[in-house]
Order: structure tokens, then sequence, then C-alpha cells
């Protein structure tokens, strides 16, 4: 990735989101270290962080076709999961100790069942995700992490207590608190720091131990301090979709000159926007509360786009944005209801907006540059 | 005041100068595998056409197309969405939606009273309803790009092809031959498929009239016919070969830029 931030933490960062495997998971499993792989940002993660165990979100970064799991796939799946288990079929999760998936989508539960019928990695479970944001929801997923809770003490040989459940959301909250401080110098008229380069950050955040990664964070936003971004840019672009890990593409939008100063992706504000109550007496019911109801909303869940439609409005505030850009994975119909509804939504408040369909491993990069380029034009920009 | 627009396609280079109001040359050329090369020729050709001594006598030129970034004389580059419309726009201002069939894509944009695009839609990712669709089906067919254009070959009774895919139509209209269903229902069924296509893409922007086409496939006389049909609209037609209204769109914004300057 072209970069002008000149910081080691970041170098480091942006390293470890450019492949799967990084020196910092290395060390941790030769420290003796277990890890398990996740999808999914409704995965709650300090469950294993509280077990000791590193959760490493599952991505496809790097791969360059998917020969091995088409055979596993109807036509119909999205080349996410496609280019991801064919990383896990040529053996770049080996690496792996357990995989932990939510029935978020049927292209990961496609996923869970074929990778419990092909690969034998020691600990692999599935948890049912509600379909709604109320009560009676959070208090079924209270229910399953309690379950997951109990699996991870049984298959690791360990006990995992409430003190460490709280320890790990207070690491994790101060990961969310310190990514927050990073969007908050993207509200700048120069920015510090571009999309593509924020994208390397949050998606390293899901790659390295929590401490790791906190110090580092804490580095890069010291190096970034007073830092004028003085790039030349045309419009203050949010991108707007789902399992965005790829740097390259936002690079290619902010080389037409949409500079994307916020968003709303798996891996952006969505997943630190608020933090996990730190004060609750139970800290599973905590968690529960934060991934069903607290934390941003995902066209994933039922009956819940009003509160979407009002979190993407106060963003556009916020970062003083120009225009939206709705991206989709082909074949996801989560997100193509949403856009759809996002695009009425704009059209009536008036502000630009594009949806763009795109392949998991950024290509097509030539219609990719028309597209934006005429959206500028649209914009008068 | 001389100006350029060059607009070099998949399929085709086109160039256009401008004195003002008024179009004083413009050609076009099947593209080459060099996006330098293809906008050279043609440029150098409109040049040669105007009567001009060279390039330089240009005051500003704009490229546009799939090779926009390549044109070599270029003073800047702008989308051919916006180039499409401006050019459209401006050859017939009552213009508020224009389909442009291109060799490797088809779009559609709707537009302001003012020729500004205001939205749009762009099939880039199959060749369903492009230039290249009918090429294949002319070389199946073996009817030439004119014979599946020529009303005269339009039948009665359009062939039913619903494959999304122009890989799948190819199977789809090879088996219609060997059913011995007649020439024109095929051809005709071929234009119905792609029409339909074009059909959902201007419902998903919202049809205003006038409508205009634009791009190589806008000579497709029975295409224009069957889109006719399906959208309900008569297509509003252009004073000037609607093949270069991309490229006349990027002249017309260099003599913008000129005069700013």
């Amino acid at each position: 990735m072209e970069t002008t931030i000149k910081s080691r933490a970041f170098e480091e960062l942006a390293a470890a989101a450019e492949g799967i495997m990084n020196p910092a998971v290395q060390e941790w499993r030769e420290g003796g270290g277990k890890v398990v792989g996740y999808f999914c940002s409704h995965v709650p993660t300090e469950v294993l962080m509280a077990a000791g165990i590193l959760p490493f979100r599952m991505r496809g970064t790097g791969s360059t076709g998917t020969e091995l799991s088409d055979a596993f796939f109807s036509s119909i799946n999205c080349s996410f999961p496609r280019h991801t288990f064919n990383q896990a079929l040529r053996g770049e999760y080996d690496f792996l100790d357990g995989l932990l998936c939510v029935s978020s989508c049927d292209h990961i539960r496609r996923v869970y069942d074929n990778w419990k019928q092909n690969l034998d990695t020691p600990f692999i479970k599935i948890m049912s995700l509600p379909k709604k944001v109320g009560d009676p929801q959070a208090e079924w997923y209270r229910e399953e992490i309690t379950l997951l809770k109990g699996e991870l003490e049984k298959q690791f040989n360990l006990q995992i207590s409430d003190d460490q459940l709280r320890d790990a959301i207070k690491l994790r909250n101060e990961t969310r608190r310190l990514q927050r401080e990073l969007y908050d110098l993207r509200k700048a008229q120069n920015p510090a720091i571009t999309g593509a380069e924020t994208l390397a950050v949050m998606v390293a955040g899901s790659a390295m131990p929590a401490e790791r990664y906190n110090a580092l964070l804490k580095t890069l936003l010291h190096d970034l301090n007073g830092v004028n971004g003085t790039r030349d840019f045309r419009a203050r672009l949010m991108i707007v979709g789902s399992e965005l890990d790829d740097p390259e593409y936002i690079e290619v939008i902010e080389e037409q000159g949409g500079l994307v100063v916020t968003d709303s992706i798996c891996y952006g504000t969505r997943t630190m926007w608020v933090d996990v109550d730190e004060q609750a007496a139970d800290p599973v019911e905590a968690l529960a509360r934060y991934y069903i109801q607290e934390r941003p909303s995902c066209p994933r869940m039922n009956d819940d786009q009003p509160r979407r439609a009002q979190f993407l409005r106060d963003l556009i505030q916020e970062f003083q944005v120009d225009g939206v850009i709705g991206e989709r994975m082909l074949f996801c119909d989560f997100w193509c209801a949403e856009h759809y509804m996002n695009k009425m939504d704009f059209k009536e408040a008036g502000v630009p907006f594009i949806q763009l369909d795109r392949e998991y491993i950024t290509s097509g990069k030539g219609q990719l540059r028309t597209r934006i380029q005429a959206f500028l034009e649209t914009m008068g920009k | 005041m001389l100006v350029g627009g060059c607009d070099v396609g998949s399929t085709t280079g086109k160039a256009v100068i401008l004195d003002g109001a008024s179009i004083v040359s413009h050609f076009i050329l099947p593209s080459t595998t060099n996006p330098e090369k293809t906008a050279r020729l043609a440029m150098d050709e409109a040049v040669k056409m105007a009567g001009l001594g060279s390039l330089a006598d240009l005051r500003y030129v704009v490229g546009t197309g799939y090779g926009r970034l390549k044109v070599p004389f270029a003073n800047e580059n702008v989308s051919e969405i916006t180039c499409h419309a401006r050019g459209a726009h401006w050859l017939n201002p009552a213009v508020r939606t224009v389909v442009d069939i291109g060799g490797q894509d088809c779009k559609v944009m709707s537009l302001d009273k003012n020729g500004k695009v205001l939205e749009f839609a762009m099939n880039d990712r199959c060749a369903a309803g492009t230039g290249r669709f009918f090429e294949a089906m002319a070389r199946v067919l073996g009817c030439g790009l004119d014979g599946i254009s020529s009303l005269e070959n339009q039948g009665a009774n359009p062939a039913t092809i619903t494959s999304q895919c122009s890989v799948f139509a190819e199977s789809e209209v090879v088996t219609l031959i060997n059913e011995g269903i007649d020439l024109p229902s095929i051809i005709a069924g071929i234009n119905n498929a792609v029409a339909n296509r074009i059909n959902s893409m201007v419902r998903r922007i919202g049809l205003t009239k006038e409508l205009a086409l634009t791009g190589g496939c806008s000579k497709n006389e029975g295409l224009a016919q069957a889109l006719e049909k399906k959208l309900g609209v008569t297509v509003t037609l252009l004073p000037q070969d609607p093949q270069i209204a991309g490229a006349v769109g990027a002249a017309l914004i260099a003599g913008e830029k000129a005069n700013h300057q």
C-alpha cells in the first residue's frame, strides 16, 4: 500500500493486514498460545480473550483463486467464503486451534459445514445468532455465550471467571476507544490518515493480541499527532457495506480523489462505536446486550433499518460527508436490500449515493475507477 | 477556438474537433491493442479532416472512455458517463435519459435540464447487452452485424432467449438454429433479450423523456425498435452519429475548460 505516514507502528499494522500469518501471531504461537479463528463481528471475542485464546478474524487475504473450494459451494455463494475456505484448504489456516462461526448468513454457514467435514481443526463451533434485537434475543444470546464459555472451558481445559471476562471486556474496550480516537483524526479538514490506511489499521486489530495492538495503536496516534494531511482530494466519502478487508479497494477510490473519511462496514465503526458495559453485574449479559442491542446494527438483523439509517445520518454529519458509497459483494442479499433502502433515504435527504457490486478480491479496477470518477463528477466535485 | 474530445473505447476510438458550437470534424476507427496509438490515430485523422496543421492547433483536449488515462495529448480526462450525457444533451437539449450501449458495457444516465448527470447505472460485469454480445450472435448466425440491425430481419414472433449470460445465450441460439427456427425470429429474439436487460436498467434509474441512444450499438435499428416497445417511448434521434456522443461531450468540456484558462 502506498502511504505517506511515517510511523514504524503503522508499518507493523499495515503488514499484518496484508497477509494472514504475521510475526505477532507467530510469537504468540511459539509461546504456546492458542488461536481460534472467527467469522463475523457478532462473535463475542472477549470470551476467547478471557480464556487466554487469541481471536483471529478469518480473511481470504492474498488468495489468487478458488479452484480448491469451488466444489464445496454453489454458484450463488459469494466470493468471501470461497476465497477464505480456499486459503484454509491450501493450509494457510493450519495454525488454528479452533474455528468459531455464527449463523450470520448462509454463506458463512456453508463454510462451517464444509470446514467441519473436510478439515481437522480440533475445535469447531457455530453459535446461533438471533435475528432480531429485542430483549428476548439478548437473553437468547446470553445463553449462547454461556454455552460457548462452557465448551471452551472443556475443550481447552480451563476455567473462565467473571473477573477474566471483565478484564477482557476492558482490554477490548480500550481497543475500541483507541480506534475511535483514530477516527476522530478523520474529522479534520485534511485528515492525517486516509481511508485505505485506516482500514489496514482496523484489520490488523483482528489479527494480533490486543495488548500488542493497543500499544501499536497508541504509538500510531502519537505519531499522527499534529500531522496535517495535505492530500489533494475532491470529496469526502463514507463507505457503507459488509466484509471489506482489502485496503486496496479503498485505495482505488481515493486515487480518484474520493477521500474515505468514515464508514459503516464490518471492520469499521460497527465494531467499535460503542463500548461493552464494564460495570454490569453479569459480564456475559453485558456481552449479549452489546452484540445484540447496543452496537451499531447490521442489515442481518430484522426490523432495525430505521436505527441503522439514523446511525448513517449521524456519521454523515459528524464527518462532514459529501457522498456515500454502498458496497456489496455479489450474491449478498442482506446488503442488496439494505442499499436499496439506503438509496431511497439518501435521495430524500439529498445525499449523493452510489451502489457498487464487488468481488471479495479486488478486481476490475478500471470499472471501479470509471464509476467513482463519474460519481464524483455527478457530485460536481 | 478549436478544442478536441477523444473517446478511446473498448472497440472503437472516436475523435471530435469542435469550433465553438459546431463540429468541425470527427473520426471513428477500430481500437488497436494500444490505447495511446488508438487515440493518436483517431485524433490525427480528425485534425487532417479539419484542415489543421497539427494537434497543437487545439487549445484543449479531454480524453474519455476506457482508455481515457492513456490519451497522451489530453489535458485531462473525464468519465465516459459524464461525456455521453453532455454530448447527447448538447446534440438534443430535450434529452433527459441516455442509454449508452458500447462494445463492452452498457450505461443508463438520467440528466437534468442542463445535461448534468443525476444518476447512472452501469452493466460491466457481463457481456450480455453489449456490442460483444451482438458480435458473438452475428458470428453464430453468420449474418453480420448489419443482419442483426436491419429492420427487415426483425421477425414478428421473436424467439425467447432467457439466459442472462451471453455465453449461454449463444448456446440457446445454437439450439434455436438446430430446432429450425427461422432467422428473423432468432434475430428479433436477440434484440428483445438485450432490450429486456436495458429496460430493467432504465427502470432502476427511472425513465424521463426524451430518451436517446448513444454508443456503437445505438445504430442497431432492430434493438432500438425492440427497446421502444419495451419502454413504451419513442427513441429520440440525435442529429449526429450517436457513436461520437462521448467524444462530443469530451470536446464540449474541453471548450469550457479552455474558456476558464
